[in-house]
């Protein structure tokens, strides 16, 4: 038993999101997330490895390893346990009971965890944001975990929206508990009078960009004992040297200025805080048209446009790996005044998104055109979703403080977006291939051979 | 202060002590005899209670005080005499109190470790564990040229200073040419603080060493099964209970997603995957090191050299494709230090594979950035494209034209491994030896440089 209540608590802060098997028996939730390559795995009493995507692909189909209690373990080492309709909701990579770790296994250190789960107290928790991205999963990640989560957002957007793949009674639930407070977070006087003597004790800032959203939220909550905010790896100044860490320098002129300004607010005040820098974030409900600008050009069967060389490496992390990151951070002694890169546990070039995005779509991989950017112009028009250059960070310090590991490999993740939202007939832009044409047109002028 | 000269102290040895002083940290265990083992030794002990991990460039002396690691005075007796280690002891074993004398073979009757169990150490089953932090007798068997000679070179160093028993096997003979060029030009620094210098041939280690008995025996030679099988061989039935190799991280397949991350597929049918796995199967503690590209005092092979050449001489440094191709560059004591750990924590590196690389990566254009930088100069890149200019990737240049690009993960993880400073700064000590060694005086010619630069004074092929 004692063995099972350590899994319960691992549980508790390793709650996984979406793995949203539609009731297939043979479903593991592991095999979705899973880092192993499916070739790693061993057989293992006689039963062959296979994986289950989720009903939309039934050709891979994931056999158990084994059951006790109700927890199933795979050959990764994680273990879950079905609850109700929604298939899978909780996962962990502690082992729950003696088992033969294969080599690979044990190469990767999956099996062991890297330091204690956070599991905490029932905290009442102030969200700034919450119903775009990040803060969607976060928010209930965190309500599942027990604890009273409140928005405070202008209100433009419901405070609970239905995700896609979300069982009803998991949203009712949701809904029931989400709690929210209607402000400008930018109107100090408002926000002041709703904040002073609320007892929020930990603050999770989504939406926070420059120092002057933050100095007010802090003045006004005595008895704070946390501030996690989430920052970005866009503060590192460019280097020839990577991946970036969170010991390197950040830019002064960057973009995301405000951002490092309110990581040094943080600091000086003296306050409990941590900061999560994310690189690129990717997953369903993505405002950002990151893999949906290459989802757009591989279903309409059109070449993917690539600048420069198409080696630039880059890094890109599911949502849901990062809203476990920053459940981790809650209550961990190790992230007092720290700051942890989150992102995906390999790093990708950009013409590997083109082919891992087709891969997630089941389609071949597509013709890739290279073009010079400083051919074109093209005004404010973006030609390509990413910045041009290397831009990947090290994600060792979170797996190493947080007991953190990124549970989405990038075909995997990106398959994850993709039926969950692209693939439904959802996405945020319209397409618009006329930058595409211009480049296509230029690049095969000049390609063509003189007659 | 003979000693001193035959340490020939480069820049790198300031590196190096802090390397060991990480270790030491790293790895805190008790030191029996610290004072009077490190005066032997020109160590000066770290501080009371730490290991004798801490190098200092100081004074050596010869001290006769009874030592506790096993061939040390008799080390210290042969110092600077090239011998066949096995005659050397025949004659001096007499002179060694030695609880086991066997007249015959002189290797066994040098003085053996005797092996202190610490509490509570025997495994299930009544096998006892040799825990991490006891000295050790190891036998590196190391390439006589090649990129990986100077790893084993820094390796010998690293475990001397953590107070382990080094025998350096190098590969063919002593008298062999390849033993003027660094770092066999500099073995006897190696003697002076005590390791045993001998040559001979992989198929015939026992040959060598004779019935010495080794824990940990570390193959940094073979790249295939006709060289590693038989020093595994021999070590699994000498009752060696450690197995390291030093691999390449040339055998990861290629991949959409950078890192090469240990674990990762390999192709199968490379020489240094299949030594892996007979080693997998025939030790329960092997483990292999995986490196890249390497730099470092003594190296056999030119590394940053290829751009010291071209940037003191002005010249611009050509650089195939777009100069975004990320590598890898490996500073040898740093790698030395990874495999040392690996000795120091058996227990923690048993059958784990190890990137044996930096922790930082760098791409083409980067590293001219940073080697001119070194020099004092400006940069000068000019980008081509091989195929379009007609030259040949591999002879135009020194690393793989691709990603190329592994993380040292399993070392920071498992053996609390650091590297001991970044490149920017260790390229700045590899060009003062560059200048100190006369090689930006030498008159060199660029017969494939001036065919690039050539061809790109035509438009079309201005990449």
């Amino acid at each position: 038993m004692a063995v099972l209540a350590g899994s319960m608590r691992a549980v508790a802060g390793g709650l996984s999101l979406g793995h949203v098997s539609q009731g297939s028996e043979a479903a593991s939730p592991c095999s979705r997330s899973c880092p192993l390559p499916l070739s790693s795995f061993t057989t293992f009493d006689g039963l062959s490895p296979e994986r289950t995507l989720s009903d939309a692909s039934p050709s891979k189909s994931w056999k158990r390893r084994g059951t006790q209690n109700g927890w199933e373990s795979c050959n990764c080492g994680g273990i879950s346990r079905r609850q109700g309709s929604r298939g899978v909701v909780a996962r962990s990579v502690l082992p729950s009971f003696p088992q033969k770790v294969d080599q690979k296994t044990k190469q990767r250190g999956i099996s062991a965890a890297a330091g204690p789960v956070a599991a905490t107290e029932p905290k009442k928790i102030l969200m700034l944001g919450g119903t775009r991205f990040i803060g969607v999963f976060l928010a209930r990640l965190l309500t599942q975990a027990g604890h009273e989560v409140t928005l405070l957002t202008r209100g433009k957007s419901p405070i609970a929206k239905q995700l896609p793949g979300e069982a009803d009674e998991d949203f009712a639930e949701y809904s029931s508990k989400i709690k929210h407070l209607k402000a400008d977070r930018s109107d100090v006087p408002t926000v002041k009078a709703l904040l002073e003597g609320s007892g929020f004790q930990v603050v999770y800032d989504i939406n926070g960009r420059e120092a002057s959203d933050t100095e007010h939220i802090l003045d006004s909550l005595s008895g704070l004992e946390q501030y996690i905010f989430c920052s970005s790896a866009g503060v590192y100044m460019k280097s020839d040297l990577l991946p970036h860490r969170e010991i390197d320098a950040g830019d002064p002129k960057s973009r995301h200025k405000g951002k490092l300004d309110t990581e040094t607010l943080l600091q000086s005040r003296g306050v409990n805080w941590t900061s999560i820098r994310p690189v690129y974030i990717y997953g369903p409900l993505n405002y950002n048209p990151v893999e949906e600008w290459f989802f757009h050009r591989l279903k309409a069967g059109r070449p993917i446009p690539i600048p420069s060389s198409g080696l630039q490496i880059t890094q890109l992390g599911h949502v849901k790996d990062l809203a476990e990151a920053f459940v981790l951070a809650l209550g961990n002694e190790k992230a007092i005044g720290q700051i942890y890169n989150i992102s995906g546990d390999k790093y990708v070039t950009f013409d590997g998104i083109a082919r891992a995005c087709a891969e997630a779509m089941d389609l071949p991989a597509p013709e890739i055109v290279h073009y010079n950017p400083k051919d074109f112009d093209f005004g404010k028009k973006k030609a390509f979703p990413l910045r041009d250059q290397h831009f990947f960070t090290s994600i060792e310090k979170a797996k190493q403080d947080l007991g953190w590991v990124p549970k989405f490999s990038l075909v995997d993740g990106l398959r994850d977006s993709y039926e969950l939202d692209f693939g439904r007939g959802t996405y945020r832009k319209e397409h618009d291939f006329s930058v595409d044409d211009e480049i296509l047109e230029k690049v095969r002028q000049r390609t063509a051979i003189p007659a | 202060m003979a000693a001193m000269a035959a340490l020939a102290p480069s820049p790198s040895t300031a590196t190096a002590v802090g390397l060991a002083a990480q270790r030491s940290s790293s790895s805190s265990r008790p030191t029996p005899a610290a004072a009077t083992t490190t005066a032997a030794f020109g160590h000066t002990p770290s501080a009371q209670g730490k290991s004798r991990g801490s190098r200092s460039s100081s004074s050596s002396s010869s001290s006769s005080s009874s030592l506790e690691v096993s061939s040390c005075s008799s080390q210290r007796l042969v110092a600077g005499l090239g011998f066949q280690l096995s005659e050397l002891l025949a004659s001096s074993s007499s002179a060694l109190s030695s609880s086991s004398s066997s007249p015959s073979s002189s290797l066994s009757s040098a003085r053996r470790i005797p092996r202190r169990r610490s509490q509570g150490s025997a495994g299930a089953g009544g096998v006892s564990v040799v825990a991490a932090s006891e000295p050790r007798e190891v036998l590196i068997v190391n390439t006589n040229g090649g990129g990986h000679a100077v790893i084993g070179f820094h390796l010998a160093k690293a475990l001397r200073s953590s107070g382990h028993g080094v025998t350096f096997l190098t590969v063919g003979e002593e008298a062999s040419d390849k033993m003027k060029k660094p770092p066999f030009n500099r073995l006897a620094e190696l003697r002076e603080i005590g390791v045993a210098t001998v040559w001979g041939d992989p198929s015939a280690v026992g040959a060598v060493v004779g019935s010495k008995q080794f824990d940990v025996v570390i193959d940094n030679n073979g790249k295939d099964m006709e060289a590693v099988q038989p020093v595994a061989d021999w070590a699994k039935a000498s009752g060696a209970t450690q197995f390291l190799f030093v691999s390449s991280a040339g055998i990861y397949k290629t991949s959409d997603e950078p890192p090469h991350v240990e674990g990762d597929a390999v192709k199968e049918s490379a020489g240094h995957a299949v030594v892996e796995r007979y080693l997998a199967s025939l030790f329960e503690n092997w483990s292999s090191f995986r490196p890249q590209y390497i730099t470092g005092s003594g190296n056999n092979k030119d590394c940053e050299e290829w751009f010291f050449d071209r940037i003191v001489r002005d010249r611009p440094v050509p650089i195939p494709g777009s100069g975004v191709q990320v590598t890898n560059i490996g500073f040898a004591p740093d790698m030395a230090n990874m495999l040392a750990l690996a000795v120091d924590k058996p227990e923690a590196a048993s059958g784990i594979i190890f990137n044996c690389v930096s922790d930082r990566a760098v791409t083409f254009d980067g590293l001219v950035r940073l080697c001119a930088k070194a020099a004092g100069k400006e940069a000068k890149i000019v980008h081509y494209n091989p195929e379009a200019v007609g030259v040949e990737a591999k002879k135009a240049f020194p690393f793989r034209n691709m990603h190329f690009y592994a993380e040292p993960r399993a070392a920071t993880e498992k053996l609390g491994w650091t590297p001991s400073g970044e490149l920017g700064q260790i390229l700045k000590e590899r060009y003062q030896d560059y200048v100190a060694s006369g090689r930006d005086k030498k008159d060199i010619s660029f017969p494939i440089d001036d065919k690039i630069i050539e061809a790109l004074k035509q438009p079309a092929l201005a990449v």
